[in-house]
């Protein structure tokens, strides 16, 4: 039998899938007591170069209330032409097409390997994919520029049957009319009143006021279709929207001394959700922002003009001194639903040194699947290769983006879905296996993601609800279908289905198993979602101390050792990271807002709760590999000893990739060895760690800043902050000399941390 | 094909900024060679005491061990690739032997857009012959690099080719890798390239062979 390993990863790239426990506990209470929930980590469209999508309908099950599709779990009957849905159990006739079924001629759904299966369906006339642009002007000179350009490559980059749009604010708020003939015009709006989104679509001439009934009656679609001069084909109005980019200026109002420019950034956004809703609900649109700076004026203010007023801190925030925060949030989750409603999402470029209100701004891309990307200027290369990278094309030369999906759950009857927690919004759709204990987004079996690419992943929470007094059967299974519908990149309308099951185990008779069969890296990054999840409400110490009870809930009940006795504590190899994981999440900027601004501290998460498993993984605990004279490149502790003179390190945190040469190598370095040829060896040595950094920077989106330094460099900080200080000023003489680096931090360390862990876990008092 | 290099980002603006990779090597981006997603568990842990790697450090040497003593064993597990991380490769030496004419990529763009001009609308046929104009200008005034100007006369070679596909990658990658060089008049060679492919070859061939291309179109421009 293949082990877990081999198991975990097969599913993972099959079906897009990671669950925190891959046999589950047969009843509600066993499932509680195991501390981490059922759940999982899914990734709805993950690439799959081996799946070619079947041009045909699923074939649901009959009964309202389930609506299941067939799937290779379902029991069938190829002679009655008969199958059974394996969640409810209908019997369901096949449909007619099926007529020539039979045990040697099996449609692909039906075979195991098909456990994820793409449907390309016919659903109403295709539409073009739809980008928005909206440009702050109140930028400097050298980044408007800049920015320039990269929107004029971008035209280069989108389909070319792609509408595209383009909105520009400062002080006034320029929706430009994109007709290919004549002069160009634009419609200038006031960047302070708030308008309706029916006041915008008159002011834009989308709907006649003159006609206008209580709700106004909208253009006849396919006439907006043709005639939005705001939205034209990319292929049509390239020449004049380049010279229209071209020419963009920066805002002409003058701006005081001691002022910050008024920027209209709240009803730019207004305009621009008003002007989707009413030319293209329920088609995948992007809104793309661009700003340089806070919101200033109008609705949406995040900070007022004056300079001396500096924008929020975590500080202002905590003593209840952020005038605009709340106000500001709101109006922008306003926004955010109403673009979620139809179908569009909403992606945040912010470049810029000083804070620009992602905090109160988030909510727009966290509920809409959009990107959020945080640079320092329009004019790096962390930006502009971050831009090129949203329309990256996978391997079939197809954009890795997808609209408008939704997601459904499906559970078989001993489970309930307690929530979701990734970019998403709940669709309320009540049904039976819907839980009523609700973890993150909970409440519903849909939701609703307007934004996706090939690595968005959700977080899954479930329910077991079957009563300890009722067992189930011996070898019984469980299972889960995710059907997941959304607008693909070349307009198709496309369904994909994963189903997958797990055993039941006993978990009275069957714990090792079940032990045996934790997936400690997901339940890491599941149980740190739910954490951050919480952050957003709670306060920071609420959560970690939430999450330190359930690590040592979760050691009390696996881990071995004998009453009161600390040092006899023992990890079976399934858990024996997960603690560590958790050390680090601790420490980690998902938890911890020290040293970070709420823009930071939003940006981080952002990216937190949509990332895969991978991914979301490096976040929490970072990449550490050593490289050395002595072996191929290792992964080491991430700890200060593994910081030592003669090793070169490379570190990856997700957001940043770090370099460091130990005090020997850059010595070494310094002395030019690595340009005299008897030296060739060392020269490969200082370029093997930049050759595997090359190599996740060229993938990796966001792109990560990218830190070169050395021993007692002032940017080895990053370094030093990650790792674990396992030497401090406090106990270096303990260690010796010559083994790591010590770190000035009174943080507590691993050590004392596990310390402390055993002690509690063991205690005969907890 | 195209050139693949590296350039370093811009530090004066962004703090760490990452380096920049060419258009081509961002998009053969293939599946990764080395996955580093490995992890150690700490050693107090495990029941199975795994040796820290890096806990036992063999003492520091001075000087770096020459090669016969100890080759670097990284360089064997990873062999040496071609591609430098720092430092911009492009403008290779190799790479300047052959200049390209202005006038047979010039010949070969006119040429395409007079084809066009019997079918396609006068305005952006004309709109098209001020960008080549602007592009002509700037490749004689010496203001367009040598990666630009070889990467052009690549394109027009495509296009001449009817590799429509191929010319429309390069105008790509030109975009990509020098917004601010080409990008005022990149969009005219751009709008070229999709009128050109919805021509049939039929067109394309007759105007090619056509000897007096400016003289041809006479009264069909005007038609739309």
């Amino acid at each position: 039998m293949a082990t877990y390993q081999e198991f975990i990863q097969q599913n993972e790239d099959r079906d897009g899938v990671r669950f925190s426990w891959n046999l589950w506990p047969s009843s509600r209470l066993e499932a509680t007591r195991l501390v981490v929930p059922v759940s999982c980590l899914f990734t709805p469209l993950k690439e799959r170069l081996d799946l070619p999508p079947v041009q045909y309908e699923p074939v649901l099950c009959g009964r309202a209330t389930c609506r299941a599709v067939l799937n290779p779990l379902c029991q069938v009957d190829f002679r009655a032409k008969i199958w059974a849905c394996n969640f409810c159990f209908q019997r369901n006739p096949f449909p007619p097409t099926y007529a020539g079924i039979s045990d040697v001629n099996q449609p692909a759904e039906l075979m195991p390997q098909f456990s994820t299966i793409e449907y390309i369906v016919q659903r109403g006339p295709p539409t073009p994919l739809i980008f928005l642009y909206v440009v702050d002007i109140c930028l400097e000179e050298e980044d408007l520029q800049a920015l320039k350009e990269s929107l004029q490559m971008s035209l280069s980059l989108l389909p070319p049957n792609a509408l595209v749009g383009l909105i520009t604010f400062g002080r006034m708020v320029q929706v430009h009319e994109l007709s290919c003939e004549g002069i160009a015009k634009s419609y200038v709006f006031r960047g302070t009143k708030d308008l309706s989104a029916k006041q915008i679509q008159e002011m834009l001439g989308l709907i006649k006021p003159t006609v206008a009934g209580p709700q106004g009656h909208p253009v006849a679609p396919q006439d907006a279709h043709t005639s939005c001069r705001f939205l034209q084909p990319v292929q049509k109005v390239d020449m004049n929207l380049t010279d229209l980019l071209g020419e963009l200026q920066r805002d002409p109002w003058p701006v005081a001394q001691g002022k910050r420019p008024l920027r209209s950034t709240g009803i730019a956004l207004s305009i621009a959700v008003g002007l989707l809703e009413g030319t293209f609900p329920n088609t995948g649109a992007r809104v793309m922002l661009f700003t340089g700076g806070p919101p200033t004026q109008g609705p949406g203010m995040v900070v007022g003009d004056e300079l001396k007023t500096p924008i929020r801190s975590w500080h202002d925030i905590q003593k209840d001194n952020a005038r605009h925060l709340k106000k500001a949030t709101k109006y922008y989750e306003a926004l955010a639903n109403r673009a979620a409603v139809n179908g569009h999402c909403i992606d945040i470029y912010a470049c810029s040194l000083d804070q620009t209100g992602l905090l109160e701004m988030k909510c727009c891309s966290n509920l809409t699947g959009g990107h959020i990307v945080m640079g320092d200027s329009f004019n790096t290369s962390l930006f502009k290769q971050t831009f090129q990278r949203v329309f990256s094309k996978d391997f079939n030369n197809e954009f890795r983006m997808a609209f408008g999906a939704t997601m459904e759950v499906k559970t078989s009857r001993e489970l309930k879905v307690s929530g979701a927690i990734g970019p998403c919004v709940s669709l309320n759709s009540k049904g039976p296996c819907v839980s009523e204990n609700e973890m993150g987004i909970g409440g519903t079996s849909q939701w609703k993601i307007c934004g996706m690419n090939p690595s968005t992943t959700l977080a899954l929470y479930f329910e077991v609800v079957n009563q300890h007094n009722a067992p189930i059967p011996q070898g019984g299974r469980g299972a889960i279908q995710f059907v997941t519908q959304y607008q693909h990149s070349n307009t198709q309308r496309r369904i994909r289905v994963t189903t997958i099951a797990r055993n039941w185990a006993d978990a009275q008779s069957q714990i090792q198993h079940i032990e045996a069969s934790f997936d400690q890296e997901a339940s890491a990054v599941l149980m740190a979602r739910l954490g951050v999840f919480r952050a957003e409400s709670e306060e920071g110490p609420d959560v970690l101390r939430w999450l330190d009870r359930q690590l040592i809930r979760l050691c009390q009940k696996f881990g071995q050792f004998n009453k009161d006795d600390p040092n006899s504590f023992r990890l079976s190899e399934s858990l024996s990271l997960y603690p560590q994981f958790m050390f680090h999440l601790r420490r980690s900027p998902f938890l911890q807002v020290f040293n970070n601004s709420p823009d930071e501290s939003s940006y981080y998460r952002h990216h937190f709760i949509r990332q895969d498993l991978t991914q979301s993984l490096i976040m929490v605990q970072p990449i550490l590999y050593s490289y050395s004279f002595y072996g191929p490149p290792e992964p080491v502790l991430l700890d200060s000893s593994s910081i030592l003179a003669d090793r070169i390190l490379l570190m990856d945190t997700f957001f940043q990739l770090v370099i460091y040469h130990g005090e020997t190598i850059a010595q070494w370095r310094k002395a030019g060895y690595q340009d005299m040829p008897e030296y060739e060896n060392f020269k490969q040595l200082l370029h093997a760690p930049l050759d595997d950094a090359q190599e996740i920077l060229q993938t990796r989106f966001p792109m990560p800043r990218y830190i070169d330094t050395e021993h007692g460099g002032s940017q080895a900080r990053f370094l030093l902050s990650k790792v674990n200080p396992s030497q401090t000023h406090n106990n270096l003489y303990a260690w010796g000399q010559e083994s790591g680096a010590p770190i000035l931090t009174d943080d507590v360390s691993l050590q004392v941390f596990m310390d402390h862990l055993k002690k509690l876990a063991v205690s005969s008092a907890a | 094909m195209e050139e693949q290099y590296i350039k370093p980002g811009n530090q004066d603006r962004g703090w760490n900024d990452p380096p920049q990779f060419s258009y081509g090597l961002q998009t053969q981006a293939g599946p990764k060679r080395n996955l580093l997603n490995k992890r150690v568990p700490p050693p107090q842990l495990s029941d199975c005491q795994s040796p820290v790697p890096g806990m036992t450090p063999p003492a520091s040497h001075s000087t770096p061990p020459s090669n016969p003593l100890a080759p670097p064993p990284c360089g064997v597990a990873t062999p040496p690739r071609s591609l430098p991380m720092k430092g911009q490769s492009d403008t290779p030496t190799a790479q300047s032997e052959n200049e390209p004419c202005v006038d047979d990529v010039i010949t070969v763009l006119t040429c395409t857009l007079t084809s066009c001009r019997r079918t396609v609308k006068k305005q952006v046929c004309d709109d098209v012959a001020r960008r080549l104009k602007l592009f002509e200008d700037a490749w004689r005034d010496g203001k367009l690099s040598l990666p630009v100007r070889r990467r052009m006369n690549l394109l027009a070679q495509e296009m001449r080719s009817q590799k429509w596909d191929s010319a429309d990658e390069i105008h790509r990658s030109l975009m990509v890798d020098f917004a601010g060089e080409v990008s005022q008049w990149m969009v005219g060679v751009k709008r070229l390239i999709a009128e050109a492919r919805r021509l049939g070859p039929d067109v394309l061939n007759t105007a090619k062979s056509d000897p007096f291309p400016d003289s041809s179109h006479g009264g069909d421009a005007a038609t739309e």
